[in-house]
């Protein structure tokens, strides 16, 4: 059982070999095949330059020799091995190391600057390159989530979520660098500690310790809501705030502990996971759950890829668990990714790739995964000396996390992102 | 022996001592003495037969004849030396004769008595028949003479003696012992011869005429008066003549009649002499000399020895068969072996039976089992064993033409190998399961969930951290540290989100457990400090301060054994409120479930205030016990009802606050208790203790623990419930949290499950404390643990 019969194919069209089997060693590893593939390719185009592939045998990473990996998915080395091979995902590169004053608790970037929230109660605008651009002060306790809204040319609207029971709407305007509260999201009983805002920009969800998730507009007005809080004193009130009093749009009930992490699935579909070991999917029109997944932890974080249409949730045990929300048969777990031996408090899918996401934990460690490959993550981000407290992933590729040791860390991932599209 | 000496054996009864025979040997000396001059002088008469004497002892004889029954009895015992001599002497005449001797040497030994005796024995067998013939003289003479004869006796007597001795010679040879023979009618009834004049026929035929009876009653009657002898007077009913009876015959009818011995000489309590004694005598018993044959060897014995010695030589018999030295054990289990006849049937295996032949065999057999030539092919390439048939069919035309058969050794040798691996017993194993020997507890992985890895540690203090305490939200966590500092973290980042200094170390904190206000009480030497922390909902926090705030002093000051103060400063700033100062040192803090009642603890064996019970809205402080009952270590209160649990160093004593009573008291079986948990149900008590033991106490079921955990190395320092899983913990010194899985069932019939499910550990062991306080996350399955390390751990 020397040889194997195997016939090789990708989705690149670049690098095409012919649609014949072909005899390997069975012990091959993956170097050995990609050399296989390489000189394929010499004889067929006449300028290639050596590509390093990776090889799927029926939808698995091969990690070890082909006629082990073979033993271990039951696959029957009779036949015709059909491998896929693509190219390989080189390791990301770390980029930058943004240090702060406090633990990070939670970052989010878009294409232009990175949103920082921090433990010193501020909030921390910075640039890809990791320069310091803003301090958003405003809360009175530790802030505990921030989100982009939108990007108007140079102004800008984003939301910090507190300790303090509040979330300021603030606007930023990066040309002259200013920030202004616009508004001051009061109703929460408990510490906010997760927001979302949804695809069309114009609402934002908040989760709190207080179990409730709320609703409210995202849009900015100079209108000041009613708070029907009669044992507050006014005048107190006036001089403490931030921006102009909001109150919320809907108030979803039926968790039964703190909400740890909310976001859209799409413009009218709600997704919140608790510590009370559930995520909940409810309708954001009607304010009803829709439906609901049990898991047996408590859930720190989710993610939604809106392209495998995968939930993936971290949770107080060392997994990464993916879920299908849509699934009517029950809430089963799809798979299991273990490799963390800590709490799992980040994770986030890619945007780009429907087979990556990333993960961060207590263990220090940032993973990044393809789920085709559920044994073991693609890579380990070792940069952090203490706790990481929270991930985030841009469509350009980059890969930020930042923990309790007070740095944010940035890494460049993408090799393929030409090639995402195919 | 006299009459005088037997009445005298008599009256001194039964009981005999030495020194009475001696004394009564002394007086029959002198009774001898006093008739020795009669025996001598029938001594003298020995050659010519004394009258008297010969009377005497005819007389004795005679009566001794008639009662013969009474001689019968007499006889048994010993006689008189008369008596021996004549009637033993015809049995055994060695005893007589040593008798003789015996009475030779008491002869020489001048006992007289002896003489008469000696006198006896040496008169001829004739002489001894005489009393008979004397007594049937003196009958005949008494038949003849008739009442003439009456008035004088002893002249009679002697008269019929001297008759006696002169008509020896005509009844020489009549040995007959009859009665009377003068009348021949025999043994029959006398009124027969009523109406005759004659009463029998003598020897000769001639009738035997009664005497003349002229008396009628009148004469009857004078005689009866008159004659002084009347009552003595009998008839005898062989002759019809009246007989009157002599003085010694009354006499023996009196003795008689009181049942005594006839013979007036015979003493019944003869002095027994031992004749054989165990003292070694110095001289033989008999003078007799030895026989020849003592001295000859005997010729009998001789010869058997010589059979003896023959057969011994030939080997017949074994002089002496050697002692087997072997112990003499009694073998138990001999019954037992296996290999007794009993377990062979019983492990007895058949042997394995031989196939029987089937149609393949046959010299003949039906064409479909001969095979073919394919078949046959096959067969001869495979191997022996592996062949479905061990032999090719074959088809003979008659069995006269069928070889012999080949294999035959072959396959005997196989069926002898078959017999020989058999197995020839059947081996008994018990088959027991080890597993089924342990007791039936549940997996802990069926337990799910509970606390199994270390997730998360909070670091910060820089001592020991004596007390935790989570927030009822399970937001938060308190904890309080010799470093005299409390900080306040965030559960689920291990953040400390505030330090405060309170200036001494700190012993216990406890957060309110009434979710509405948000007040930490923390206790550091002889304060203990309400503290309102500022985390959590600032309608709950302003509720809290406005609380505080609100109260009104009463109207009447009571006096206290605290003393409340509000803080000032920068402790308000800090978060502090208010400061209750106490007479010593606070040990324990604890809530009651409302968070209205808090309990202090300040142990102290001499004082009557170890317990204290305030009220924070009132600001009040009361002592609950008057008495001392011994050290108090930890209080709890209730959960719901209101009983207030205070373990002393070895009991738990749980009081009715309503009532004011002791409801219960729980012996702990241990020497120091440490610390207590109750069970959010309440009837379920556990106690953590110095010598590392855990006792669970069920309340409905008895005051003794209802399982003691002795799980822990070291002491105990802290245990705690979990408010809603069926988990709770222990810390020790050892450095480790152990969670069990304590199920309490609402059944009542069904007792709590107690399985320990996980060791935890993580902390390090500093000046030998390990793990110094155990909580539970309110709603999570999640156990704190404080350490002697500085750091509180988070184990999920």
């Amino acid at each position: 059982m020397s040889q194997l019969q195997a016939r090789f194919f990708t989705e690149y069209k670049k690098f095409a070999i012919d649609d014949v089997p072909f005899s390997i060693p069975a012990a091959s590893e993956v170097k050995d095949l990609s050399n296989v593939i390489n000189k394929l390719l010499e004889f067929k185009i006449a300028d290639h330059k050596h590509v390093e592939f990776d090889f799927l045998v029926r939808g698995q990473f091969l990690r070890t020799s082909l006629a082990n990996h073979m033993e271990t998915e039951n696959i029957s080395t009779e036949e015709v091995v059909e491998i896929e091979y693509v190219q390989k995902f080189t390791a990301p590169q770390p980029e930058e190391c943004i240090m702060h004053d406090d633990w990070i608790s939670s970052v989010e970037a878009d294409s232009e600057w990175i949103l920082t929230g921090s433990y010193d109660k501020t909030a921390r605008i910075w640039s890809l390159e990791g320069k310091a651009v803003m301090t958003v002060a405003g809360h009175t306790d530790v802030v505990k989530d921030v989100a982009w809204v939108k990007r108007d040319g140079l102004s800008s609207l984003l939301l910090t979520a507190s300790l303090d029971q509040t979330v300021l709407l603030w606007e930023w305007n990066s040309e002259r660098n200013k920030v202004k509260a616009r508004h001051c999201c009061r109703g929460h009983a408990g510490s906010v500690d997760t927001i979302a805002v949804d695809p069309t920009r114009t609402k934002f969800c908040s989760g709190s310790w207080d179990k409730m998730l709320k609703i409210w507009s995202a849009v900015p007005t100079e209108e000041e809501d009613e708070v029907e809080e009669p044992n507050r004193p006014r005048k107190k009130q006036k001089t403490e705030q931030m921006g102009l009093t909001r109150t919320p749009l809907m108030t979803l009930s039926g968790h039964g502990e703190a909400v740890s992490s909310v976001l859209w699935t799409d413009a009218e579909e709600l997704c919140s996971a608790s510590w009370d070991h559930t995520i909940r999917l409810w309708d954001a029109e009607t304010g009803v759950q829709k439906s609901m997944l049990t898991g047996s932890k408590v859930f720190n974080c989710i993610s939604y890829s809106p392209l495998c249409r995968r939930l993936a949730s971290g949770s107080t045990d060392r997994h990464v668990r993916l879920w299908d929300p849509r699934s009517k048969d029950g809430s089963l777990v799809l798979l299991s990714l273990t490799s963390h031996t800590g709490w799992v408090t980040a994770v986030r899918w890619s945007l780009s790739n429907n087979h990556q996401l990333v993960s961060g934990s207590f263990d220090n460690v940032v993973k990044l995964w393809d789920i085709r490959s559920c044994k073991a993550p693609l890579y380990d981000l070792a940069a952090h000396e203490d706790r990481v407290m929270c991930a985030d992933w841009t469509e350009s590729g980059l890969i930020l996390s930042g923990g309790a040791d007070n740095k944010l860390y940035t890494y460049k991932y993408g090799t393929c992102v030409s090639d995402a599209g195919a | 022996m006299s009459a005088r000496g037997a009445a005298a054996e008599r009256n001194s009864g039964m009981k005999k001592t030495t020194e009475k025979r001696k004394n009564r040997e002394k007086e029959e000396q002198q009774q001898e003495e006093e008739e020795l001059p009669m025996f001598d002088k029938n001594a003298d008469k020995v050659g010519h037969l004394d009258d008297t004497d010969e009377e005497k002892e005819d007389l004795s004889d005679s009566e001794e004849s008639v009662f013969s029954g009474l001689e019968d009895s007499g006889t048994d015992d010993d006689d008189d030396e008369e008596d021996d001599g004549d009637d033993d002497d015809d049995d055994d005449g060695d005893d007589a004769s040593g008798e003789e001797e015996e009475e030779q040497d008491e002869e020489n030994h001048n006992k007289v008595e002896k003489d008469p005796a000696a006198g006896e024995t040496s008169l001829t067998p004739q002489t001894e028949d005489k009393p008979a013939k004397s007594r049937k003289l003196k009958k005949k003479k008494s038949v003849t003479s008739g009442g003439d004869e009456e008035e004088e006796r002893g002249k009679s007597e002697r008269d019929s003696g001297l008759k006696i001795s002169s008509q020896v010679d005509e009844y020489e040879q009549d040995t007959s012992d009859e009665e009377d023979i003068r009348n021949t009618v025999g043994n029959i009834p006398m009124e027969w011869y009523k109406d005759f004049p004659h009463i029998g026929y003598d020897l000769d035929g001639k009738k035997i005429f009664k005497p003349i009876r002229s008396k009628d009653e009148l004469d009857e009657f004078l005689e009866k008066m008159e004659n002084p002898d009347y009552w003595r007077t009998v008839q005898d009913k062989m002759t019809g003549s009246d007989v009157r009876l002599s003085d010694e015959q009354v006499d023996l009818v009196h003795r008689l009649q009181h049942g005594k011995f006839g013979d007036i000489n015979f003493n019944e309590y003869e002095p027994a002499i031992d004749f054989f004694s165990n003292e070694v005598m110095i001289h033989p018993v008999t003078n007799r000399p030895e026989d020849k044959r003592s001295f000859i060897p005997s010729l009998i014995e001789k010869e058997k020895v010589g059979k003896l010695v023959h057969a011994i030589k030939m080997g017949w018999i074994k002089p002496r068969r050697p002692k087997d030295s072997a112990p003499l054990y009694y073998d138990l289990w001999a019954k037992e072996d296996p290999n007794s006849i009993l377990g062979r049937h019983k492990m007895h295996v058949p042997a394995p039976k031989i196939r029987l032949p089937g149609h393949e065999e046959s010299y003949n057999p039906p064409p479909e089992y001969l095979l073919t030539e394919e078949e046959r092919l096959t067969w001869e390439q495979q191997d022996p064993e592996e062949r479905k048939l061990s032999l090719l069919p074959q088809k003979f035309p008659s069995l006269r033409a069928v070889p012999a058969f080949t294999r035959f050794i072959h396959e005997r040798f196989e069926r002898c190998l078959d017999l020989y691996l058999c197995p020839r017993q059947r081996k008994m194993r018990v088959n027991v399961n080890p597993e089924d020997l342990i007791p039936k507890l549940p997996k802990p992985k069926d337990l799910h969930p509970f606390p199994t890895t270390q997730s998360l540690v909070y670091r910060g203090h820089s001592s020991l951290v004596r007390s935790i305490s989570v927030a009822p939200g399970g937001q938060w966590l308190v904890s309080g540290s010799d470093d005299g500092t409390v900080r306040f973290w965030e559960v689920a980042t291990a953040r400390c989100l505030k330090t405060v200094e309170v200036g001494g170390a700190v012993k216990s904190v406890a957060w309110s457990p009434n979710p509405a206000v948000c007040l930490v009480a923390i206790s550091h030497g002889n304060t203990v400090v309400l503290m309102n922390p500022g985390l959590g909902d600032r309608l709950i926090l302003s509720a809290t301060d406005q609380l505080i705030s609100s109260y009104e002093e009463p109207t009447e000051v009571k006096d206290q054994p605290v003393e409340w103060s509000l803080a000032e400063g920068t402790e308000h700033q800090q978060g502090q409120r208010l400061i209750l100062t106490h007479p010593r040192a606070v040990k324990q803090v604890t809530w009651h479930g409302k968070g209205d009642y808090l309990a202090c603890v300040m142990p102290d064996v001499s004082s009557n205030v170890q317990v204290v019970i305030h009220q924070v809205s009132k600001r009040r402080t009361q002592n609950p016990f008057r008495k001392n009952k011994g050290m108090v270590q930890c209080v709890s209160f209730h959960p719901i009802r209101p009983y207030f649990f205070v373990a002393t160093q070895r009991h738990v004593r749980v009081y009715n606050l309503i009532k004011q009573e002791l409801t219960k008291k729980l012996m702990t079986n241990c020497k120091w208790v440490s610390s207590m948990a109750i069970h959010p149900g309440g009837d379920n008590v556990i106690c953590g203790s110095y010598d590392c033991r855990l006792a669970w106490f069920d309340l409905d079921l008895s005051t003794k623990p209802y399982k003691m955990l002795r799980h822990h190395k070291k002491a105990l320092r802290g245990v705690a419930y979990h408010r809603q899983y069926p988990l709770f913990a222990s810390g020790s010194d050892d450095g480790s949290v152990i969670v069990c899985h304590g199920m309490v069932y609402n059944d009542l019939l069904q007792n709590p499950l107690i399985v320990p499910v996980k060791v935890l550990k993580g902390h390090t062991i500093t000046h030998d404390l390990g793990v110094l306080d155990v909580a539970f996350h309110p709603t999570q399955p999640w156990v704190f643990s404080s350490g002697a390390d500085g750091t509180v751990r988070l184990f999920t």
